[in-house]
């Protein structure tokens, strides 16, 4: 059917030629009812095509999007550092005017975990993400990614969207504002929060901002008994039978609305959104349901501790439990056709610690919660790989910006946005690869004129689904907004 | 399919307008070159046209004449063909053309920036062959659009009603749309009947349903003025403003908490929303209403409408971290400071002008004629401008006490800084060498801090007050040392000693509950130990209790506070028998991890990692101390504490003038909170920031307003105050001359009643907005509202309303029909009235009202949708954990507690704005989430069983029930095909079931 596949070119009156009985949403700027609508149309035409071609032709379906809240520190799990150990307690040097976030300006600081080689490709990983060490061979490491700000909302903002301000739609948003639902029964954009609460920014990370509400991430909180919102009715009076009855009702008195407004397509919407709406109160408890899970997969997730009880200070077994809870319901929902998944470890950047953001002592803090992300992850790596699934996932981690290679007090770091790490793995990325790399102290990038952006990274996950970053346009305010800027440029040397 | 440039202009229309502003030139160069062969002629049109405008748009901004990146300037010829980089008729040999080549889609130029396309490469390529001409003296400058000749930039004139005659024409509104209709050969559609347009006008007016009772003599009523009359109610409604108000808090990003990282609560920002919804009430006229947001303290001082009005310009997001945590003198500090006048400029535009002054921030304009110059002299009117609480509904006698002592405040600063001023001078290049020298020998000892600081007493404004902190050892111990430790601390540039006393007395207290002195530094000034160790050897003897009583408190900038590291009591051992024990004070600053009490007895202080080497820090600290006690002169320490002293005082009666109720808004004077301190009214220096880069800063600004026309002054005088460019800016916008202000707002007007502006780009006037489908309309719409005239009075938005909706277009029924869909499917000519959902809030609303919950009680506080935790650091809003039965949430849903960072999901799911950017005109989507809410939230079913309470007080039996049922949320009685469905359901599922599908009904949610 002639339906317009190019979001910018979506404006009223290529719509109206398009499909000439149709009175269009109405919306903000030209064009994005009528998208809206375009989506709605298109998940009804594409429900059985999991990948379409927008601008060329994808290597990935889906993303994972797994975002360390804080700052997480390149140079303790990923980044390994020689030189720092040989001038460990040294006054550092940094060769020119540093503007230290806070005051972490102490002598070079080595890391306090062990790093060794794992994999066929010998990467040097910190003990504490050990269990990713089976996975390495599948990852491309990016260290010399740089921000551009120490300050923690604005960094999360520009890793989340591309802008280090709110109002921008996050990268999850984009995708499933191009691309739209693989399963209508489910929301297309899924977001885990962490257990204790929201980081910097809070849901404006995942926000639709200017895009239409449909793009926005949808929060599931697996921890609490009613995991997601508004998904089915808290009352005693609402009973399966009442609900069936009443979404006859519903469409037999919505359907008599609309047919005396035939040319009123809204309507029509309308009502196949509470068909849709029956549907996801199916298939979402379903994807959240664990029980019938085999044990040696709930082991691997590092949920084998049934009923544990934890202590109060930041604990490795816990974090483990909680994040590996979120990859399996991650791999339950691509399974089941989510487009775009969003998983964060941390909390908000305050005491005692309950984030990454480890000025008083990186052991303390990234000890447990690497440790505890990385049996999460490492099990979800593996196991969209012994599924096949990992050839059409990508899987990107990612923080607001890295730590500095010297002390804060005498066992923390403090914020580095001059350089950190990012990996990406599966869904058409080679394995086995550096690409970029700091320098000698993990202070900057080695080569200063050549750093990696997240536009890059944004620009990178883009064209594996098979989106132009350049072309993903839509206007707002005045301005053809994308989710790269003016920036960006895929990493070609990383795709497989 | 896949090009998107052939919907949208985008880059073509930039080189357009390039183009227009070069023509001038080229005609110069035309006459100037005319005898010269034509063959150079047409090279030099081949620069200018085409290889100008992609060097100027792609390299220019890194490579001109001023930052000449990598070494190489393109600004002129001579520059250009400099180094290689252009090699005149061998593009192969020119580097230039190896750098802009892509290779896989990236080229090494432009940095950072999409690749040049093909065509562009290709005609730079073959121009360096043609021989690289370049017309003598011609300059590439910055890309800028200088072109005016753009519709919303034209003075505004009247024009002539069109001469039709038609029944269906009730004002000169239909006048206009009438004869667009018949151009387009089109027919307006019929009245809508009685009671579409009941439920159709008091939804848009007021927000809310129209009640039974209303339909029904609505529709009953023989008058053929029952419609006016029945608008002039609603009007006249205080409903009105509530409803409204929200339109005008969706375009400035009204919300009741700050955003960004921790998202504090503002508990005052309710007096600008109740502001707001009182000034629509009471019909303000519009031209007052826009003075007051941008200047009211300074146009209408003494008046609290003046200081609640500027609650606009602080409506928006700030960033806690970056004012608070960071001080203005990092680089965050100052992007931080400078985004937040980018979002008051832009604020300021957007919403009075309809200017996407934004765009200017880091470059020209693309498309209109603004300059980043322009855009920085907007800024610079906000130069001392801060968002914070500030007092309103002031004692004008009160009001005059604390402008003179704003100004006492004023005048001893400046005297403080003049002393401080001759102690720098007078310590000369000596003391520099001498603080340089003292920094390098720390260097090299090399000294080690932990985040604990220690304890810090309470700022004071004078040193001679007494303070003290004191260890309570619990047992007494045989002790024979006590050792005290300074603190190191970067702020003012102190370092290590940060915070000694001056002068004190170290006592104890023994066994037997006795105090005695074992130190005693109060008769004269003490040597500032740095982080040495302070040592007090005496005798062994039992010590209960150490207390540190200061006289003379250490100086900090402009204050006085002490501060201690560590304090330890020694036995023979060298046992420390402090380390851990309680600490208690006269006063304290709790902010840990850096400062607490316990931080004193933690065992942890900054020491210098070798004790020994740090001996040669001795002599180098004690001239140090000699010299500042040479420029530290007693007539310029007496100068110093007397202007310290008098400054305090003055603030401290300023601090205790009746504050009168606090609103938080734009403000110079408040109470400093941590790096965040009050400008005072001192301009910032506003700096023209090359590519809107804090760290690139180019020339001062100078205070102006956009030059939009010769006739309408923009410029402000460089030495004017704070205050003054404030009332510049506010007169400009309410000039009669203002081309854009007057169609701004008629146009947003228009766009609430129609479902689309006149101008579809209600924030966006310019070359990549919109153009007006009606322009005349729009002309005499904005003359007859600025002016008054026949149809209106002069700056009247509810005769304004009253014109649109008493209008035959208004009143059209919104029925399609085939032959006009054909024609203008999207409805732009206004065929007929279109069909809209209810918004969010008016959801809401209605749901409180049809269940009889609703309280109409009207402003004040915002009632929480969620629950609030942890409120000292980050607060959580934990919207799952609250309440729907809180009956202080029955309120109208304007005056709700908005939260930035986490808005209502209920309300975020029913397209409500979002409060980080301005919403000119909101979403309607369609999606199953949002049938999932309005199924299944918390907030439906418990309404849905008030909802069938409220049936069950009020009618008797099913039917009855079914059929109020109706007429409450439908505004109809049901036909009998539905009641009977309606009742059979109820007979099986229960009336709560019900009532909670009704809120589902389409026709609920649709207003015709």
């Amino acid at each position: 059917m002639g339906l317009c596949l190019q979001p910018s070119l979506c404006n009223e009156s290529s719509m109206n030629r398009l499909l000439p009985r149709r009175d269009f949403l109405a919306g903000a700027t030209s064009g994005f009812g009528s998208l809206a609508l375009a989506t709605m149309l298109r998940e009804e035409a594409n429900a059985d095509s999991a990948i379409k071609v927008l601008h060329h032709p994808a290597k990935a379906k889906r993303v994972v999007q797994l975002f360390m809240g804080g700052a997480a520190s390149h140079l303790d799990l990923w980044d390994h550092k020689p030189m720092l150990e040989q001038h460990h307690g040294e006054k550092s040097d940094f060769g020119e005017h540093v503007e230290a976030f806070q005051n972490g300006l102490g002598p070079w600081m080595k890391s306090p975990f062990r790093f060794s080689p794992c994999g066929e490709s010998g990467k040097m990983l910190s003990e504490v993400v050990a269990p990713l060490g089976d996975c390495v061979d599948d990852m491309t490491f990016i260290h010399n990614l740089v921000g551009k700000t120490g300050v923690h909302s604005q960094a999360t903002y520009l890793q989340a969207t591309g802008f280090q301000r709110p109002g921008f739609p996050g990268m999850g948003s984009w995708v499933s504002y191009a691309l739209g639902s693989i399963n209508e029964n489910l929301p297309t954009f899924v977001v885990l929060p962490d257990h204790r609460g929201f980081a910097s920014n809070g849901p404006k990370n995942w926000g639709s901002a200017f895009l239409p509400a449909s793009s926005q991430g949808t929060a599931i909180f697996p921890q609490r008994d009613n995991p997601i919102e508004d998904l089915t009715p808290q009352a005693d009076f609402a009973t399966a039978a009442s609900d069936r009855a009443g979404l006859e009702l519903l469409s037999r008195l919505n359907g008599q609305f609309q047919k005396q407004r035939p040319d009123d397509s809204r309507l029509e919407a309308r009502v196949r959104s509470y068909e849709l709406a029956a549907k996801m109160q199916l298939s979402a408890p379903e994807a959240l349901d664990i029980s019938g899970e085999p044990a040696h997969i709930m082991k691997m997730y590092g949920l084998d501790r049934a009923g544990a009880k934890y202590p109060d200070t930041i604990n490795a077994p816990e974090e483990a439990e909680y994040f590996g809870r979120k990859c399996l319901i991650a791999r339950r929902f691509l399974e089941r056709g989510v487009r775009f998944v969003q998983i964060w470890s941390g909390n908000d950047n305050s005491f005692p610690r309950r984030n990454w953001d480890s000025h008083e002592d990186i052991e303390r803090d990234h000890g447990p919660l690497a440790r505890g992300m990385a049996v999460g992850t490492a099990a979800l790596l593996k196991d969209l790989k012994q599924s096949g699934m990992l050839d059409d996932t990508v899987v990107l981690w990612t923080t607001e910006f890295g730590r500095m290679p010297s002390t804060q007090g005498s066992k923390g770091r403090d914020h580095n946005p001059y350089v950190f790490t990012n990996w990406l793995c599966g869904g058409g990325v080679r394995g086995g690869l550096t690409h970029g790399e700091s320098d000698q102290w993990g202070y900057k990038p080695l080569d200063r004129t050549n750093p990696t952006q997240v536009y890059d990274i944004h620009a990178t996950i883009l064209h594996l689904m098979g989106i132009d970053h350049k072309q993903l346009t839509v206007r707002h305010d005045g301005i053809d907004r994308r989710l790269t800027d003016v920036h960006g440029h895929v990493i070609k040397e990383i795709i497989a | 399919m896949l090009q998107g440039t052939g919907a949208f202009p985008s880059s073509q229309q930039s080189c357009k307008a390039c183009l227009s502003m070069r023509q001038s030139w080229w005609v110069i160069l035309s006459l100037f070159f005319s005898l010269a062969p034509s063959s150079v002629l047409l090279a030099n049109d081949e620069f200018i046209g085409t290889i100008a405008p992609i060097l100027e748009r792609h390299c220019l901004s890194c490579h001109n004449n001023q930052d000449r990146k990598g070494d190489f300037s393109l600004q002129t010829a001579k520059a250009a063909t400099a180094d290689g980089y252009i090699e005149a008729g061998d593009a192969v040999a020119s580097h230039l053309i190896e750098v802009i080549t892509p290779e896989d889609g990236k080229a090494q130029m432009p940095k950072n920036a999409d690749a040049l396309s093909p065509d562009q490469v290709a005609s730079i390529r073959t121009w360096i062959n043609h021989g690289a001409v370049w017309p003598p003296d011609f300059q590439l400058q910055e890309p800028r659009v200088s072109d005016f000749n753009w519709w919303s930039y034209q003075p505004i004139v009247r024009p002539p009603l069109p001469p039709l005659k038609n029944q269906w024409i009730r004002t000169p509104i239909d006048l206009f749309v009438l004869n667009k209709l018949n151009e387009k050969g089109l027919a307006p559609s019929m009245e809508a009947d009685r009671r579409t347009l009941i439920r159709r006008v008091t939804y848009d007016l007021t927000g809310l349903p129209p009640s039974p009772q209303q339909v029904e003599d609505f529709v009953a009523d023989p008058d053929p003025q029952a419609y006016e009359r029945l608008v002039d109610r609603l009007l006249a409604s205080s409903h009105y403003g509530e409803r409204w108000a929200r339109h005008w808090l969706d375009v400035v990003k009204y919300a009741d908490t700050c955003g960004y990282d921790k998202d504090k609560l503002r508990p005052n920002a309710w007096p600008y929303r109740d502001y707001v919804i009182r000034s629509l009430n009471e019909d303000k006229p519009y031209r007052r209403f826009v003075q007051e947001q941008i200047a009211g303290d300074v146009l209408f001082p003494g008046e609290p409408d003046g200081i609640l009005g500027l609650g606009f310009i602080a409506a928006g997001p700030w960033d806690f971290i970056g004012h608070v945590e960071v001080p203005e003198t990092k680089i965050d500090g100052k992007v931080a400071r400078n985004l937040d006048r980018d979002d008051m400029v832009s604020g300021t535009l957007n919403t009075f002008c309809s200017v996407t002054i934004q765009c200017a921030r880091c470059h020209n304009h693309k498309f209109d004629p603004i300059t980043q110059d322009d855009y920085y002299g907007l800024q610079s009117i906000f130069a001392a401008v801060d968002r914070a609480e500030r007092p309103y509904d002031l004692d004008p006698k009160v009001e005059k006490q604390r402008q003179d002592l704003q100004v006492a405040v004023a005048d001893q600063q400046k005297r403080l800084k003049a002393v401080q001023q001759q102690i720098e001078a007078a310590g000369g290049e000596k003391l520099t060498k001498l603080q340089e020298k003292i920094e390098s020998l720390e260097a090299k000892v090399g000294f080690q801090k932990t985040a604990e600081f220690g304890y810090h007493s309470g700022i004071v404004q004078g040193g001679d007050v007494q303070k003290w902190v004191e260890v309570d050892l619990g047992e007494p111990v045989e002790a024979s040392q006590i050792v005290l430790h300074a603190c190191h601390d970067e702020f003012g540039g102190i370092g290590a000693g940060f915070g000694f006393p001056v002068r004190f007395q170290v006592t104890i207290v023994n066994d037997a509950n006795e105090t005695s002195v074992i130190h005693d530094s109060s008769k004269s000034d003490v040597q500032n130990p740095g982080l040495e160790p302070f040592v007090i050897d005496f005798e062994q003897r039992p010590i209960q209790r150490v207390r540190v009583a200061v006289s003379k408190l250490a100086h900090r900038k402009n204050d006085y506070i002490f501060a201690l590291g560590e304090l330890r009591v020694l036995d023979d051992k060298g046992t420390n028998w402090a380390q851990g024990k309680a600490v208690s004070s006269l006063d304290s600053i709790e902010a840990p991890v850096r400062w607490a009490r316990k931080n004193l007895t933690d065992g942890q202080w900054p020491h210098y990692r070798d004790p020994q080497a740090a001996a040669a820090l001795r002599p180098a600290n004690r001239e140090l101390e000699e010299w500042k006690a040479r420029i530290e002169t007693p007539q310029r320490v007496a100068e110093r504490e007397s202007a310290t002293k008098q400054l305090a005082a003055a603030r401290s009666k300023l601090a205790s003038l009746a504050k009168g109720k606090m609103i938080y808004a734009a403000a110079t004077h408040f109470s400093p909170q941590g790096n965040f301190h009050p400008t005072e009214g001192k301009l910032r220096p506003v700096h023209v920031l090359h590519r809107g880069e804090i760290q690139q800063p180019r020339g001062l600004a100078s205070p102006a307003m956009l030059p939009l026309a010769k006739n309408l002054p923009a410029q402000i005088n460089d030495n004017s105050n704070e205050g003054d460019r404030r009332a510049a800016l506010a007169n400009w916008l309410t000039d009669e001359r203002h081309p854009l202000v007057w169609r701004s707002i008629v146009n947003r007007i228009w766009q609430y009643h129609f479902g689309r502006g006149i101008v579809a780009t209600p924030n966006d006037f310019g070359r990549m907005g919109a153009t007006p489908t009606h322009p005349e309309l729009l002309d005499w719409l904005a003359v007859e509202f600025r002016d008054g005239g026949d149809w209106l009075e002069p700056q009247s938005l509810k005769a304004l309303h009253r014109l649109m909706v008493t209008s035959g277009v208004y009143r059209q029924s919104s029925a399609g029909a085939d032959e006009k869909l054909r024609v203008d499917g999207s409805n732009q000519y206004l065929w007929r009235m279109p069909r809209r959902r209810l918004e969010a809030e008016e959801i809401r609303d209605s749901i409180l009202q049809v269940s009889g919950v609703m309280n109409t009680e009207m402003g004040g506080p915002g009632y929480y949708l969620f629950q609030l935790e942890r409120t000292a650091h980050s607060p959580h809003y934990e919207y799952h954990k609250f309440d729907p039965n809180d009956a202080d949430s029955h309120r109208r849903s304007i005056y709700r507690f908005i939260v930035r960072s986490q808005p209502d999901p209920w309300m975020t799911t029913l397209d409500c704005a979002d409060s980080s950017q301005s919403t000119p005109k909101r979403n309607e989507t369609l999606t199953s989430l949002q049938a999932l809410s309005l199924l299944n939230s918390r907030f439906n079913l418990v309404m849905a069983e008030k909802f069938a309470a409220r049936l069950a007080k009020q009618a008797t039996g099913t039917e009855q029930q079914v059929r109020l049922a109706s007429t409450l949320v439908l505004q109809r009685e049901p036909d009998d095909r539905e009641l009977q469905t309606l009742i059979d359901y109820a007979h099986k599922h229960g009336m709560k079931n019900l009532c909670r599908f009704l809120f589902n009904l389409s026709e609920f949610v649709y207003l015709d």
